[in-house]
């Protein structure tokens, strides 16, 4: 923790982003760096349960996330978190625990301790566009982004669900397009933004995702579109390692290149293409990226 | 799914049930008046023997064994769509959550096996790891499912970009999550939650 940082988070990466959406970490860390944010990561923080637990055992997923919130409590500062499935089960435990005193009960019977539930808890598009705020974001850039034309997929539980205070509207949410054309990019209008892409059924029914994740990428490409910009590494998985497989079910051509949010935001504020994970992408960016004279 | 007919009597309606699953997911099935956006939404619909309007309309009607008998609780993928849109707030992702558990609980009737074996799966690596391993997710549910080919052209592709990991770090703090699995099995043995 270096003491210039001007802001200061407990960092909850979440499963994927240590496995394979490596690049969702390394691009955060470093661009979180050059923007002078400090980021620590909550010691030995545990899987949140994600969707199979939720689905299963509401007891064990509102457990889960309240453990991993009492770990937070031990840091300084609000929670970061990056995975949009990450964000919604926490933000869904402190909804839940404040509201059912029932279940609070039992949850502190299980973690056998009193839950914490003063934590912010942020999604990285809002540390971005509130806490740092978009004047500071476009102080930072070095390489505008222009002439990229980018399709922001929300994907489900970014901003969902409603009852449980998010970081935007639900139906028509707009952070994602204030953020990236504060880097100077292009966004595009389209009709796919909030549909789902199928999401875990990668394992059980990866069927079910190939018709889904097409119908966002024949969504985006229609627009116009260069890439797609997501901020979720379940998404990411869907719509960039299934692509190919798409494109041959479906017997098209999408070449869509899909980047983390933090990826795009850290090629403005001039990080390299190592920083940024960039070769870790299934869809190869670079012809996209020298085109457009960005790397 | 071949149409059984439905008779309606004292005796084929179980309100019961449908009350632990109102009491499970913290919502009134009686709210809804079927005006159908939950289903013109949902994603999964289409993947659905009941469509999500017509789950609850068989709740209100206490015809429960009808759903967890077929695969639509096991299709929904709890993107929320249908409880953001309610105009009578019925929380319907929440009761789709509560009929999976109480199924699950029971091992129901439910032919859809390959869903519900991902979940085990996943929830045992929690146990096991502390976090998810997804590679071990992956290679068991293949073997496990019998679908030994499946994805096999995408694992050296991920291996070689980094995004499989083959070796994995166990939490430092394993006897915690331990105490927590076991603690919530101890309360529902005691029958101090469901």
């Amino acid at each position: 923790m270096s003491s210039d940082n001007i802001m200061e988070y407990s960092y909850y990466p979440g499963c994927s982003l240590h496995a394979s959406a490596g690049e969702y970490d390394l691009s955060t860390r470093e661009l979180f760096k050059i923007l002078k944010i400090g980021l620590t990561e909550i010691p030995d923080w545990f899987c949140c349960g994600a969707t199979p637990a939720h689905n299963v055992d509401e007891l064990l997923s509102l457990s889960l996330c309240a453990k991993n919130l009492e770990l937070a409590d031990e840091i300084e500062g609000d929670v970061a978190v990056a995975c949009a499935a990450c964000f919604s089960r926490l933000k869904t435990t402190q909804h839940v625990l404040t509201e059912n005193e029932t279940k609070r009960k039992q949850v502190e019977k299980a973690i056998d301790a009193p839950v914490k539930l003063n934590s912010n808890v942020k999604h990285l598009l809002e540390i971005l566009a509130a806490d740092l705020g978009l004047e500071r974001l476009a102080a930072a850039v070095h390489k505008p982004l222009t002439g990229l034309k980018v399709a922001c997929y929300y994907g489900c539980l970014l901003t969902r669900p409603t009852d449980v205070p998010n970081l935007d509207c639900v139906e028509a949410p707009t952070i994602m397009e204030r953020v990236i054309e504060a880097v100077g990019a292009e966004t595009v209008p389209w009709t796919h933004r909030l549909e789902c892409c199928g999401a875990n059924f990668t394992l059980s029914r990866p069927g079910v995702v190939i018709q889904l994740t097409n119908a966002i990428l024949d969504s985006a490409k229609a627009a116009g579109a260069d890439c797609i910009m997501v901020g979720c590494p379940l998404c990411h998985g869907n719509l960039d390692i299934r692509q190919k497989e798409i494109e041959g079910v479906y017997k098209t051509d999408y070449n869509l290149p899909v980047f983390y949010l933090t990826q795009l935001v850290g090629l403005a504020a001039g990080l390299g293409a190592d920083k940024l994970g960039l070769d870790a992408m299934i869809v190869n960016p670079m012809p996209l990226l020298r085109e457009k004279n960005l790397i | 799914m071949k149409k059984k007919k439905m008779i309606i009597s004292q005796e084929t309606m179980d309100i019961d049930f449908v009350r632990k699953v109102e009491a499970l997911s913290d919502t009134s099935v009686r709210r809804c008046f079927q005006c159908g956006k939950c289903s013109a939404g949902c994603p999964m619909a289409t993947f659905m023997e009941h469509p999500p309007n017509r789950v609850v309309r068989l709740l209100q009607l206490g015809q429960w064994r009808r759903i967890i008998e077929g695969r639509s609780i096991w299709y929904c993928a709890s993107c929320e769509t249908c409880s953001t849109r309610c105009p009578n707030k019925v929380h319907l992702a929440s009761i789709m959550d509560a009929l999976r558990k109480l199924s699950w609980d029971a091992d129901g009737p439910s032919k859809e096996s390959y869903v519900q074996l991902a979940n085990k799966l996943f929830l045992q690596n929690i146990r096991t790891y502390g976090r998810q391993y997804e590679m071990r997710l992956a290679a068991v549910f293949n073997v496990k499912s019998g679908q030994f080919l499946k994805d096999l052209m995408l694992g050296p592709k991920l291996i070689a970009k980094g995004k499989l990991k083959m070796f994995h770090s166990k939490n430092k703090n394993m006897t915690e999550i331990e105490k927590i699995f076991s603690r919530i099995e101890e309360m529902r043995k005691k029958g101090e939650a469901l």
